[in-house]
């Protein structure tokens, strides 16, 4: 064991730290530092995508015949590590990790040549429509139909939780093209123009006052057939491929790095009984359980990418990256939150913030709440704890 | 010993479950917050009427004289539908306030809090502060005159926005307590600022620029205004922990429903034994944080740092049982849970601020740690 990062490593990592240096535009730094919400600015995110296109690392880990990079998974990490520290704006995870990857992977040529260049520029969003009302932690008895007509699918049905539909350009959805089979067996990916008529979307009013998530319908939704991907009944086992593609990003490993830090500036700022609380034994406690176990997701998310021989197989290892970096966002955020006492009380609108002018508010207060409220949902989306602890039962014990 | 409910407790829990039933529908509260309101004025009126802001003011100051677990019993019922304020803030905390006080506008302003047409809010924390105990004030009095004027800054007045008056403390130079002052809402030298809280209700920060205060509204002041802020503060946080056992009851019988009618797998979830054991893990957790709740109201009446202590004691573990009911309700509800859609996540948000009102349960563990093993060693 060499547990060391190399030399070449270190290079590496001084070569992004300057391209971020020279090349972060500073108003985009500045705003996604003081983000109050945990998606980023569409308008900076696309200005930003498209510095990093003209590098040619805007969608590293993609193939490398496809616009990616041949970086090691360490040069990956450390890439992303120093995109997150210098506050450089989060991709979109739907464009450039999900549909970018399934469509190089699975798709026709014309789906290639037609999207892929359009996701590595980020010129527009995709939205991930699979779960329904009735089809959540059982996505495969979801029952949006697509019946084939001529050149065209009739699609009808209803999506929920599709992040972002309200503001995407296109969507990618599973639905089903065959009753007669297994579920498995007769679901189809299909490529979709939000723009399409019969589609209507009602955003969802969430639990910290944003309303990212939407209700998504189809009513009779005309859709080409050319926008089938890969062949019919094939979705279900696109989607699995997708689920195995990345499988250290539900880590959050950088999200949670970086909110521990911050939890700590709020530590140094904020003063109970005159006192500066990171030098309250209670909040020093606190602090370091979280410092240790963070740098156990770190050290665990590495043991991933060097596929490290495992007894229990690297799934189950990567099942664990989940688990432990969901859990974590909640009580990193719920820190925050806790640190701000009687204050963290105030509700953050979303839509309609006015910084408060008194200094009995400074900034570091709004919107730590917000996020503590909405890390609820880390433990239920891309697969629910218990969800996720039935699989790791199995897959590690046989259970 | 007997947890037996009396006649008169069984009649003012019924009635409070009947009202909540009528007035509680999630549909309703969350329109009411949409158009800014920070409490059912409906329920307020109601709770007039029915003589429970009554039954939190002691007999000798006018009101029916309820005991603390009379008070707390019908919170418990409140706080099922989440439905609290301004009970606390007004008709229990103020009217305590003023009820232990020998002020001149006493029995004008508890006659106008108990029939719901008048409504003070109490202004006391201070940027710094984690728990509301009394303590030395940076808002300052000051003789000018033949009166005295305000200085200072007080945030978080709990349903503050709308209040009639506050009931303020402020320190006064070169004496050792503070003082407690009555200011009207239109008063000069006061700037307002109000805001929304993330349950719903509103609070307000006061600012208080040479605000001119007479003698005559001068509450309290000297060696019984300390023993009176406890009192009130520990009568309004038994009310806050009782509301906070009624929404944590309330969870389980929201999340138990859930659980026997979502269907996944093409079973109920409610099959799913992950899910059995969070769901008793939550009864657990709700049953114990009763038994906290008694404990404290044994100790209400008696020697005051035993009172303390268990009033440290409930809130440190109501206060984080009632996050882990909230937290893992939500859990149960998948990503319905993390709506403002369904009562969970209103449920969640109400325990989360319950457990920061009067200060939070680590800045209470902290006391009570004092309490039990003295202060850290220097
Ligand atoms: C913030 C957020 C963003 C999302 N974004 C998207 C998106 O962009 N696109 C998309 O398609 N979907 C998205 N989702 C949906 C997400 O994948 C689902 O919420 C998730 O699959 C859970 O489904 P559900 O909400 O229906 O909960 P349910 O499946 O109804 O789960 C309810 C409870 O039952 C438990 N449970 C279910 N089955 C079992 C079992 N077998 N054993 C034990 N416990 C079980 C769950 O753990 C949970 O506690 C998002 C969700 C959230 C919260």
């Amino acid at each position: 064991m060499d547990l060391a990062f190399g030399a070449e490593d270190q290079q590496f990592r001084e070569e992004i730290r300057q391209f971020l240096t020279d090349n972060l535009p500073a108003d985009i730094q500045q705003r996604q530092r003081d983000t109050r919400t945990l998606a980023s600015n569409t308008h900076d995110l696309q200005r930003w995508m498209q510095i990093l296109d003209a590098r040619g690392w805007s969608v590293p880990h993609w193939e490398t015949a496809y616009g990616g990079t041949d970086w090691s998974p360490l040069k990956k990490f450390i890439f992303e590590e120093e995109l997150h520290q210098a506050d450089a704006p989060e991709f979109h995870w739907q464009s450039t990790h999900m549909i970018g990857p399934i469509i190089y992977m699975f798709g026709s040529d014309a789906q290639k040549a037609r999207y892929l260049p359009s996701i590595r520029r980020g010129d527009y969003l995709w939205c991930q429509g699979f779960s329904e009302p009735g089809a959540g932690s059982d996505l495969v008895s979801l029952k949006t139909m697509a019946i084939r007509e001529g050149d065209h699918f009739r699609v009808n049905g209803q999506k929920i939780w599709t992040s972002a539909a309200f503001e995407s350009e296109w969507g990618f959805f599973l639905v089903k093209t065959d009753m007669n089979v297994k579920p498995q067996r007769g679901i189809s990916f299909l490529l979709i123009d939000m723009e399409t008529p019969g589609i209507t979307v009602r955003r969802i009013g969430q639990i910290n006052g944003e309303a990212e998530l939407c209700e998504v319908f189809l009513d009779d939704v005309m859709v080409p057939a050319e926008n089938l991907v890969g062949e019919a009944g094939m979705g279900w086992t696109y989607a699995k491929a997708l689920l195995d593609h990345e499988r250290t990003v539900s880590s959050f490993i950088h999200f949670n790095k970086r909110e521990l830090r911050r939890a700590k500036e709020i530590a140094q700022a904020e003063t109970a009984g005159g006192r500066r609380l990171i030098d309250d034994p209670q909040t020093r406690a606190r602090l370091v359980a979280l410092d240790a176990q963070v740098t156990a997701l770190e050290w665990s998310v590495l043991r991933v990418l060097a596929d490290e021989p495992n007894r229990y197989g690297g799934t189950a290892a990567a099942s664990t990256l989940k688990i432990t970096g969901s859990r974590l966002q909640q009580a990193i955020t719920e820190l925050q939150a806790d640190l701000l006492g009687p204050r963290a009380l105030r509700y953050y609108d979303p839509v309609d913030w006015n910084e408060p002018a008194s200094p009995l508010w400074p900034h570091h207060v709004a919107g730590r709440t917000s996020a503590a409220l909405i890390s609820r949902a880390s433990t239920i989306y891309g697969g629910s704890e218990q969800v996720q602890k039935n699989i790791l039962g199995k897959i590690a014990f046989g259970l | 010993m007997n947890f037996d409910l009396t006649d008169e407790q069984t009649m003012i829990c019924d009635s409070a479950e009947r009202l909540i039933r009528e007035l509680g529908a999630l549909e309703r509260r969350r329109e009411r917050i949409a158009r800014g309101e920070g409490f059912d004025r409906d329920l307020w009126s109601q709770s007039a009427e029915l003589g429970w802001l009554a039954l939190c003011v002691p007999e000798d100051a006018g009101g029916l004289g309820g005991s603390i677990t009379d008070i707390a019993l019908l919170m418990i019922e409140l706080g099922r539908g989440m439905a609290s304020d301004p009970l606390i803030s007004s008709a229990i905390l103020c009217s305590t306030l003023l009820a232990g006080s020998d002020w001149e506008g006493r029995a004008d302003w508890i006659e106008q809090i108990m029939s719901g047409n008048g409504r003070l809010a109490f202004a006391n924390l201070e940027p710094g502060d984690r728990a509301e105990w009394p303590a030395p004030r940076a808002t300052t009095l000051k003789a000018e005159g033949n009166g005295f004027v305000l200085n200072g800054a007080k945030l978080l007045v709990q349903d503050g926005e709308g209040a009639d008056g506050y009931i303020v403390t402020a320190s006064i130079p070169g004496e050792q307590s503070q003082a407690l002052l009555f200011v009207p809402a239109d008063a000069e030298g006061l700037i307002q600022d109000h805001y929304r809280l993330i349950d719903g209700s509103r609070a307000a920060d006061l600012r208080f620029d040479h605000a001119p205060i007479s003698g005559g509204q001068v509450i309290g002041r000297g060696d019984g205004v300390a023993a009176l802020l406890e009192d009130a503060i520990a009568r309004a946080s038994v009310a806050t922990l009782a509301s906070a056992i009624g929404s944590m009851e309330a969870c389980l019988d929201i999340c138990s429903d859930y659980l026997k009618t979502r269907q996944q797998f093409g079973q109920p979830i409610g099959k799913f034994q992950a899910l059995q054991h969070m769901m008793t893990d939550m009864l657990v957790t709700t049953h114990n944080a009763r038994s906290n709740l008694y404990h404290l109201l044994s100790r209400m009446d008696g020697d005051r740092d035993e009172r303390a202590a268990a009033l440290a004691s409930a809130r440190l573990a109501i206060g984080q049982a009632g996050l882990s009911v909230g937290r893992t309700g939500v859990q149960l509800h998948g990503g319905y849970g993390v709506t403002d859609e369904y009562a969970i996540s209103h449920h969640y948000r109400y325990l989360m601020a319950l457990e920061k009102r009067f200060g939070d349960s680590q800045a209470y563990g902290a006391m009570l740690a004092d309490q039990l093993f003295g202060p850290i060693a220097a």
